[in-house]
C-alpha cells in the first residue's frame, strides 16, 4: 500500500522541504571549529575538493581546498552552500512506518521493527510472486563502496535480477557509446588536457550551470588562442563567448555530427594513418554519411550550413581538439547514436590518446563515473563486467565466495522497472537515494506506479517526494557522514572522508544494508565492519575488468590527490589519459567506427503540439532537489521553474515576460511564468526539472528510451504553449542581492 | 593607521575651531563659577577632573566645528535643518520617538546582533549615569548637605537650591552613594561582552582598529579603578585609598581628554542620524532622480543634486566628456553594467 | 585558522576582476556571505547586463580607489582606508545611513542595509587577506573572473594586461584592484563609452533566414 498517507501539502508541512537559512548557531555565532576535514563536494561529477569545518559533530562551514589539483579551491554556489545540508531540521533521524492515523502520516518505530517489517515484506512478496517481483533502485551519488555493496546486496541478499540505478537517467548513453566504440567507459582525458586543445567543442552541455569549474579549463584554452564551438539550442552562458555557435534543434545532433563527418571526408581532413592503424569499420561510418551534406543537415538541425562547414574545417584542420558532451546529446532516444557520431569525429581526425585530444562525456551525478562501474546497473558486475558473460560471472562469484548460479541474470533498467511496477509485475521496491517522482519522465505515470506497489521502503536522509509513498523509511547517511571513495568525471578515484557521525538514530547506508542482508539470511556474504573492507573487496572484484581498481589503495588515493583507473596493480601510476599510442580497449586494441544513420526523435512537433520542449538544470539546484531545495540561499537563487522562450514565440503565443503560460504535452501539463529571452531557439522552450508536483517539468516528458542504453528522452518532447492568464511581477528570480540591501 | 587625507583638510590649526573651542571653555568655566556659587561649593580636590572636562569641551567643540564644515557634512547639516523646518510641527512631534528609537533604544544595533546591542546598551547607560553624576559634582553644581540632628540624613543641592533629602541608610541613599559603582558595573559588563565577541570572532578581529581596543581599555580602566575606591573604603578601611584615588583621577582625566580624538567622538556625531532621517523623509516626498542610461528612478533628485554640488568642492569632476550631464546621473546598477561592457569591449574573445 | 596562509607580505598579491569571463553562477555571491567580517551578508554584486537579450553577467567587488569618492562624500567621516589601501565598510558607530556613498561611488559598490541603517561594502575579505589567504569570492570563482594572486602568477596563467585606471566622464580614478584589457595603449577604461555589444551576432541566424 504505497500511497502517501496524507496530502502532499500535509507531508511537506511535516517533512519539508524547509529551508536551512544559516549555519548551526546562526551567522553571528562566530566561526569556531575543532577540525577541518578534507573531502569533496557531493553535488556533481566533478567532485571538487573542499574542506569542511566541524564543531561538535556539526559541519559549521567550509574552507576552499587550494591544493586539490582539479579545482584549486574553486567551487560553484552548490559547493559553497553544500555544508548547510547537514544539521537540517528536515533530517530523518529515526525509522518511520506509514500510519495514516499518526500525526504526519508516519509513526516512529525501532530499527528492529523497521528492518523486520522490510524483511518480512520482501519474503512475502518474493514467496508469492517470485524473486524478481521485488526490485531495487539506487542512486549514483553514493560512494564506490556503497555502489558495489548495493550490487552485491541485490544479487546475494535480495536475490533479485531487478536492480538498476538513476545513472540510467544520466550517464548510460555515454557509457554505451564509449563501450561500443572504444571498449571502455570512462572520460578519455584528464581535464588538464582541455587547455591544450586548439579547438574546444562543447555539445549539449551547459558548462556554466552544470559543470561550472570546467569553465576555467575552457578559458585557459581560450587564453592559449583556442577556438570555441558551442552546440546547443540555447545561448548558454559560455556560448556567449563562442567563436562558432551551432544552435541545434533538439533531437537532431546526430545529423549535425553526420554532416561534419561528411565534410571531413569530402575535404579529406582525415588522419588516414590513425584510421588505418587503430580503427575498424571506417567505411561503414563513411557510407552512412555519404548523403548527409551540410545543406541537408542545415534543414534538419536548423544550424546554418556555413556554420556546419566552418565547424568541420576547424575540427578537421586543427592539430589538437577536444569535444566535450553531456546530457544534451545523451538524454535522447538517439543518445547512443549521438555519442557514436561524436566519437566518429574524434577517430576520423586521430584526436584520441594525445595531449589536448579527446572526445569525452562530462559525467553529471556526484559519483556518476564510479557508480556506473561496479555492479549496480541491471546488466553489470564489478569492474564494469557483463552479468551475462560466464567468465565475468565466474570471476565475481569467486570473489564473493558464492556459487555462480546464485548470481541472478540480467535485470531490467530503471524506467522499465517503473513500468513493470505500473503493470503489476513488480510488487515491492527498495530504493536508496533515488527520487523517481521528480527525476523519471512522465511523472504522472510514475505516481500511478508508486501507488500500485504492495510494499515500498526507502533509505534516505530526507523524506523526498517519492518517500511520501513509502511504507517504511530508513534514515540513512549524508555524504559527509561516511567514508569511502568516489570517481570523478575525469576517471580520478578520490577519497571521501567522514566529517561527522549520522545524527540521532540515523545509520550509515552500508550498515543498514549489511543488517538487512543478515536478516535476509545472507549475512555470511557481508562480513564488513567498515567501508575500507568493502573497498578492498571491490579492488579484487574489479581486477581484470575494464574498470580495474586493483592497484588503488586508500593511502595512495589520499596522498596523490586521486588516482586515475585503470590501475591494474599496486605501484601502477594510474592512467590519466586513455588510448595513448592508439591502444583502445576492444580485444584487438582498435577503436570501432559506427554507422550512424539519421532517424527522428521519439516525438516530433505537429499542428497540435508545435513547439519543442527541452529540459535541464540550473546552477543552484542538484538533480531532484532533495538536498538543494532545502538550502535557503540556493533556493533564493532560482526559486521556481520558468519557461524560457524566444520573443518571437512569446509574440505568437501572445504573452510577455512574466505572464503565466500553460505548457501541454501528450502526457501532462504545467503552468509557470514565461521567461522571454532571445537566447533560445524560437521553436523551442526550456524548463528546468528540479521541482516536484505541479511544478515538475517531467509531467511533460515521454517514456521513449534509447534502444541500446534505455536512456529516456528528457531532451526532446513536443508541446503546446498557451497563455494561462495572470502573471508574476518579475522573472528576475535571481535576486542577486540575496541579503537585501538597496542597489 | 587608517587615514584618508581629505582634500579640504588644512594641515594648520583651524582658527574657527579654536575660537569656538575657546568659547566653549569660557562657557564651561562660567557655568562652574556661577553654578558653584562663586566656587563656594567647588571641591578643590576635583580640580584635575575639571581640567579634563575643559580639555574635553575644547577638543570636542574644535573637532565638531571642523567636521561640520566639511562640504558633505555641511550640506547634510543644512539640508537636515531645512527638512526639519519645512514641516516644523510634524517634525517636532516626531522628534521624541526618533530620539527614543534611534538614539536611546538603538534598534539598528539590535538588528545586527543582540549581544552587541546588549553590550552597547550597558556601556551607553553606564556612561550616561556616570556623566550625570561626575560632571555636576566636578563643576560644583551639585553637593550634599547634612540635615537634621542624627547626621544620617542628607539633602541634595543643585547649586544653591535644595532639593530632595534622603536617609543615608535607605535604599535611595545607598543608590545615590553607589551611583558611580552601578555605572561602573554596567560599563564593565558591556565591555566584557564586547571583548568576548572580539576575541571569539576572527572576522571582528580582522577589522579591529587600535582605537576600538583603546576605547574599551579606557572604559575598563576608569570603571575598575573607580570600583577599587569603593572596595578600599568599605573593606580595606581606606588602605591604598590615596594612591587609588590618584590612579582613578588619572584614568578619568585621560579618558575625558581622549573623547574628542577617539572612537567615543561618535557620541557627538551620531545625532546627525536624526538630520538624515528628516532629510530622507523630505526627499522621499520630492521627485526622483532618473538614470541617464535605463531611465528608471533610482534616488531622490534632491540628494543627487546635493551630491553633485559637493563633488566639485571635493575636487571631483564627473561631468560627461561632452559636457552634457554627469556620470553621476547613472544609477548604481547601470554603473556596474556599463563598466562591465566597457571592460569587455577591451578584451577580445570574451566580450 | 589552521588553514595554511598562501601569501606573505613580500608576495604583494593583487586582486584582479575580469568581468568579461563571468558566467553568472553566483558562487561569489554565495561565498561572500561566508566572509568572516560580514557573515550572512553578501556584499558583492552580480549584474545581469540585459537578460532579455543576452546571458552576459558581471560581478562587481569594491575596486578600492586610491582616493575613494565614497569616503570623500561621507558626512560622518565613517569610511576609512587601511595602510594597504583597503577601503573598509563604514565604521559602525559613525555611519548615519545617509547613502551618499552608495550614490556617489562610480563603480556602484556600497550597499545601504536598511535593516541596520548602515552602509556595508566589500572589504576584500580583510579577515582572510590579512592572513595571506585569498578572498572568498576570488577563491571560489569557477571562471576566474575574480582572481587573486601575485602579478607573476597572473602572467604565468593568463593573457591580457593589468590595468587600474578608469575614466568616468572627465573623472579619472585609479584603484587598487586591477582589471584586464588586451592593450594598455588605449588608456584608462572609458566607462561612459560602455555600450551593449554582442559577441554572438544573430546566434539563431534569424536575419539570414536560418541558412
Amino acid at each position: 500500500m504505497a500511497r502517501p498517507p496524507l496530502t502532499d501539502a500535509e507531508l511537506i508541512d511535516r517533512y519539508g522541504p524547509h529551508l536551512n537559512q544559516a549555519p548551526p548557531g546562526g551567522w553571528n555565532a562566530g566561526i569556531e571549529f575543532d577540525r577541518v576535514v578534507d573531502t569533496h563536494c557531493c553535488f556533481c561529477g566533478q567532485q571538487c575538493g573542499i574542506k569542511l569545518k566541524v564543531h561538535d559533530n556539526e559541519v559549521v562551514g567550509f574552507e576552499p581546498w587550494y591544493d586539490f589539483p582539479f579545482n584549486e579551491g574553486k567551487l560553484c554556489p552548490k559547493g559553497v552552500k553544500r555544508y548547510l545540508q547537514g544539521s537540517h531540521p528536515d533530517r530523518v533521524v529515526y525509522p518511520m512506518e506509514r500510519d495514516e492515523t499518526a500525526p504526519g502520516g508516519f509513526r516512529r518505530v525501532s530499527w528492529d521493527h523497521a528492518l523486520d517489517r522490510v524483511v518480512s515484506e520482501i519474503r512475502r512478496i518474493q514467496d508469492a510472486y517470485g524473486p524478481d517481483s521485488f526490485a531495487m533502485l539506487s542512486g549514483v551519488s553514493l560512494t564506490n563502496e556503497k555502489s558495489y555493496l548495493i550490487g552485491k546486496f541485490a544479487r546475494l541478499a535480495l536475490h533479485t535480477a531487478n536492480l538498476d540505478y538513476n545513472g540510467r537517467y544520466c550517464m548510460v548513453s555515454a557509457g554505451a557509446g564509449n563501450k561500443k566504440a572504444l571498449g571502455i567507459d570512462r572520460a578519455s582525458n584528464p581535464w588538464s588536457d582541455i587547455p591544450l586543445a586548439d579547438v574546444v567543442w562543447t555539445a549539449g552541455t551547459n558548462i556554466a550551470e552544470t559543470f561550472p569549474i570546467t569553465t576555467s579549463y575552457i578559458w585557459k584554452a581560450r587564453d592559449r588562442g583556442a577556438r570555441l564551438i558551442v552546440q546547443d539550442p540555447r545561448v548558454v552562458p559560455h556560448a556567449r563567448t563562442a567563436d562558432l555557435f551551432l544552435p541545434v534543434r533538439p533531437g537532431t545532433d546526430s545529423a549535425l555530427f553526420g554532416a561534419v563527418l561528411h565534410e571531413l571526408i569530402r575535404h579529406d581532413w582525415l588522419d588516414h594513418d590513425f584510421i588505418d592503424a587503430h580503427t575498424n569499420d571506417f567505411d561503414q561510418a563513411a557510407a552512412a554519411v555519404a548523403d548527409m551534406a551540410p545543406a541537408w543537415a542545415a534543414d534538419i538541425t536548423g544550424v546554418p550550413r556555413a556554420r556546419i562547414e566552418q565547424a568541420a574545417e576547424w575540427w578537421g584542420t586543427s592539430a589538437t581538439g577536444m569535444l566535450l558532451h553531456a546530457r544534451g546529446i545523451e538524454q535522447q532516444s538517439k543518445g547512443v547514436d549521438n555519442v557514436l557520431g561524436a566519437i566518429n569525429l574524434g577517430l576520423a581526425t586521430g584526436k584520441f590518446g594525445k595531449p589536448g585530444c579527446g572526445v569525452t562525456t562530462i559525467t553529471g551525478q556526484g559519483n556518476g563515473q564510479g557508480g556506473r562501474e561496479h555492479g549496480h546497473k541491471c546488466d553489470q558486475l564489478p569492474g564494469n563486467r557483463d552479468i551475462t558473460n560466464p567468465e565475468h560471472r565466474a570471476h565475481v562469484a569467486s570473489v564473493w565466495g558464492c556459487d555462480v548460479d546464485e548470481i541472478p541474470g540480467k535485470g531490467i533498467p530503471a524506467l522499465e522497472i517503473i513500468e513493470a511496477i505500473h503493470a503489476g509485475e513488480i510488487k515491492g521496491l527498495l530504493s536508496i537515494c533515488f527520487n523517481p517522482l521528480v527525476s523519471s519522465p512522465d511523472s504522472n505515470f510514475t505516481r500511478e506506479a508508486l501507488d500500485r506497489l504492495e510494499f515500498y521502503s526507502v533509505i534516505d536522509f530526507f523524506v523526498s517526494e517519492s518517500g511520501h509513498h513509502a511504507d517504511v523509511i530508513l534514515p540513512g547517511s549524508l555524504h559527509e557522514e561516511d567514508e569511502g571513495t568516489s570517481t570523478s568525471g575525469e576517471g580520478r578515484i578520490i577519497k571521501i572522508n567522514a566529517a561527522v557521525e549520522p545524527p540521532g538514530e540515523a545509520r550509515r547506508d552500508w550498515e543498514i544494508l549489511v543488517d538487512l542482508a543478515d536478516r535476509l539470511g545472507s549475512g555470511h556474504y557481508f562480513p564488513y565492519t567498515d567501508t575500507h573492507q568493502i573497498f578492498e573487496e571491490l579492488r579484487l572484484a574489479s581486477a581484470g575488468g575494464t574498470a580495474d581498481y586493483r592497484g588503488a589503495t586508500w593511502e595512495r588515493i589520499e596522498a596523490e590527490h586521486g588516482l586515475f583507473w585503470p590501475i591494474p596493480e599496486e605501484g601502477h601510476p594510474g592512467t590519466p589519459r586513455l588510448y595513448e599510442g592508439g591502444r583502445f580497449y576492444h580485444p584487438d586494441g582498435r577503436a570501432k567506427f559506427h554507422a550512424v544513420p539519421y532517424r527522428l526523435p521519439g516525438e516530433v512537433v505537429d499542428a497540435d503540439y508545435p513547439v519543442w520542449l527541452t529540459t535541464g538544470r540550473v546552477v543552484s539546484q542538484y538533480l531532484s532537489g532533495t538536498q538543494t531545495r532545502r538550502i535557503a540561499a540556493l533556493v533564493a537563487q532560482y526559486p521556481e521553474p520558468l519557461c524560457e522562450m524566444h520573443p518571437q514565440l512569446a509574440e505568437r503565443v501572445g504573452v510577455a515576460d512574466g505572464d503565466l503560460v500553460t505548457v501541454t504535452s501528450r502526457r501532462g501539463t504545467i503552468t509557470l511564468p514565461a521567461h522571454v529571452v532571445a537566447t533560445i531557439r524560437p521553436d523551442t522552450v526550456f524548463i528546468p526539472y528540479h521541482w516536484p508536483g505541479d511544478k515538475a517539468a517531467n509531467q511533460l516528458t515521454q517514456r521513449v528510451v534509447d534502444p541500446t542504453s534505455k536512456m529516456p528522452e528528457f531532451k526532446v518532447s513536443a508541446v503546446r504553449v498557451e497563455p494561462a492568464g495572470g502573471r508574476v511581477t518579475t522573472t528576475d528570480v535571481r535576486d542577486f542581492d540575496l541579503q537585501g540591501g538597496a542597489t | 593607521m587608517f587615514m584618508i587625507p581629505h582634500r579640504h583638510d588644512a594641515a594648520a590649526l583651524d582658527r574657527r575651531g579654536v575660537a569656538w573651542g575657546l568659547v566653549g571653555v569660557a562657557v564651561t568655566l562660567a557655568i562652574t563659577f556661577v553654578g558653584s556659587d562663586g566656587l563656594l561649593w567647588f571641591d578643590a580636590a576635583l580640580i584635575g577632573y575639571l581640567f579634563g572636562i575643559i580639555f574635553m569641551v575644547f577638543g570636542v567643540i574644535y573637532r565638531y566645528s571642523v567636521w561640520v564644515r566639511r562640504p558633505s557634512t555641511a550640506m547634510l547639516n543644512r539640508r537636515g535643518w531645512d527638512a526639519f523646518r519645512q514641516r516644523k510641527a510634524r517634525n517636532a512631534a516626531a522628534l521624541p520617538s526618533l530620539v527614543a528609537t534611534q538614539l536611546l533604544a538603538q534598534g539598528f544595533i539590535r538588528r545586527r546582533s543582540r549581544a552587541r546591542w546588549l553590550a552597547h546598551q550597558l556601556v551607553f547607560w553606564g556612561c550616561i549615569l556616570a556623566g550625570l553624576i561626575t560632571f555636576p559634582l566636578t563643576m560644583g553644581l551639585l553637593h550634599f548637605e547634612s540635615v537634621g540632628q542624627q547626621g544620617d540624613r542628607y539633602q541634595v543641592f543643585v547649586s544653591r537650591v535644595g532639593t530632595m533629602s534622603f536617609d543615608a541608610d535607605s535604599v535611595l541613599g545607598w543608590t545615590i552613594y553607589h551611583g558611580l559603582d552601578i555605572a561602573a558595573v554596567l560599563v564593565l559588563a558591556g565591555v566584557f561582552i564586547f571583548l568576548r565577541r572580539r576575541l571569539r570572532d576572527p572576522g571582528a578581529l580582522a577589522v579591529e582598529r587600535s582605537g576600538d581596543f583603546l576605547a574599551l581599555a579606557g572604559l575598563f580602566a576608569v570603571s575598575v579603578t573607580g570600583l577599587f575606591l569603593t572596595v578600599s573604603s568599605i573593606w580595606l578601611e581606606g588602605r591604598f585609598y590615596a594612591a587609588l584615588n590618584t590612579l582613578h583621577a588619572l584614568t578619568v582625566i585621560l579618558g575625558l581628554m581622549y573623547i574628542p580624538f577617539g572612537k567615543l567622538f561618535h557620541i557627538f556625531q551620531r545625532p546627525g542620524n536624526l538630520g538624515v532621517a528628516y532629510y530622507k523623509r523630505a526627499n522621499a516626498e520630492g521627485p526622483a532622480a532618473v538614470c541617464r542610461r535605463c531611465g528608471d528612478g533610482f534616488a531622490s533628485a534632491q540628494q543627487i543634486a546635493d551630491l553633485q554640488a559637493i563633488l566639485p568642492q571635493l575636487g571631483f569632476d564627473y561631468d560627461a566628456a561632452d559636457g552634457v550631464g554627469s556620470y553621476q546621473d547613472t544609477c548604481p546598477k547601470c554603473r556596474r553594467a556599463q563598466l562591465a561592457l566597457a571592460q569587455s569591449a577591451r578584451v577580445g574573445g570574451f566580450g | 585558522m589552521n588553514v595554511d596562509a598562501r601569501y606573505g607580505i613580500d608576495d604583494a598579491p593583487v586582486f584582479v576582476i575580469d568581468q568579461s569571463r563571468c558566467i553568472g553562477c553566483e558562487a561569489c555571491v554565495q561565498a561572500c556571505m561566508e566572509c568572516g567580517t560580514h557573515r550572512g551578508q553578501s556584499l558583492i554584486h552580480l549584474e545581469r547586463i540585459d537578460r532579455a537579450a543576452t546571458t552576459q553577467t558581471a560581478p562587481m567587488v569594491c575596486m578600492h580607489c586610491e582616493d575613494p569618492t565614497c569616503a570623500q562624500v561621507c558626512p560622518a567621516d565613517a569610511i576609512k582606508q587601511t595602510e594597504g589601501g583597503i577601503v573598509q565598510s563604514a565604521l559602525k558607530p559613525r555611519c548615519i545611513g545617509c547613502s551618499n556613498c552608495v550614490l556617489a561611488c562610480p563603480f556602484g559598490v556600497p550597499k545601504y542595509m536598511a535593516e541596520i541603517d548602515q552602509m556595508m561594502k566589500c572589504d576584500m575579505c580583510t579577515d582572510r587577506t590579512s592572513e595571506g589567504l585569498k578572498p572568498m569570492c576570488a577563491s571560489v570563482c569557477p571562471s576566474e573572473a575574480l582572481w587573486y594572486g601575485t602579478i607573476d602568477e597572473f602572467r604565468e596563467n593568463r593573457t591580457g594586461s593589468l590595468l587600474r585606471d578608469f575614466m568616468f566622464g572627465r573623472q579619472e580614478v585609479r584603484t587598487k584592484v586591477y582589471t584586464v584589457v588586451d592593450e594598455l595603449a588605449a588608456g584608462p577604461i572609458d566607462v561612459m563609452r560602455g555600450q551593449a555589444a554582442s559577441w554572438l551576432d544573430d546566434p539563431f541566424a534569424l536575419e539570414s533566414g536560418g541558412t
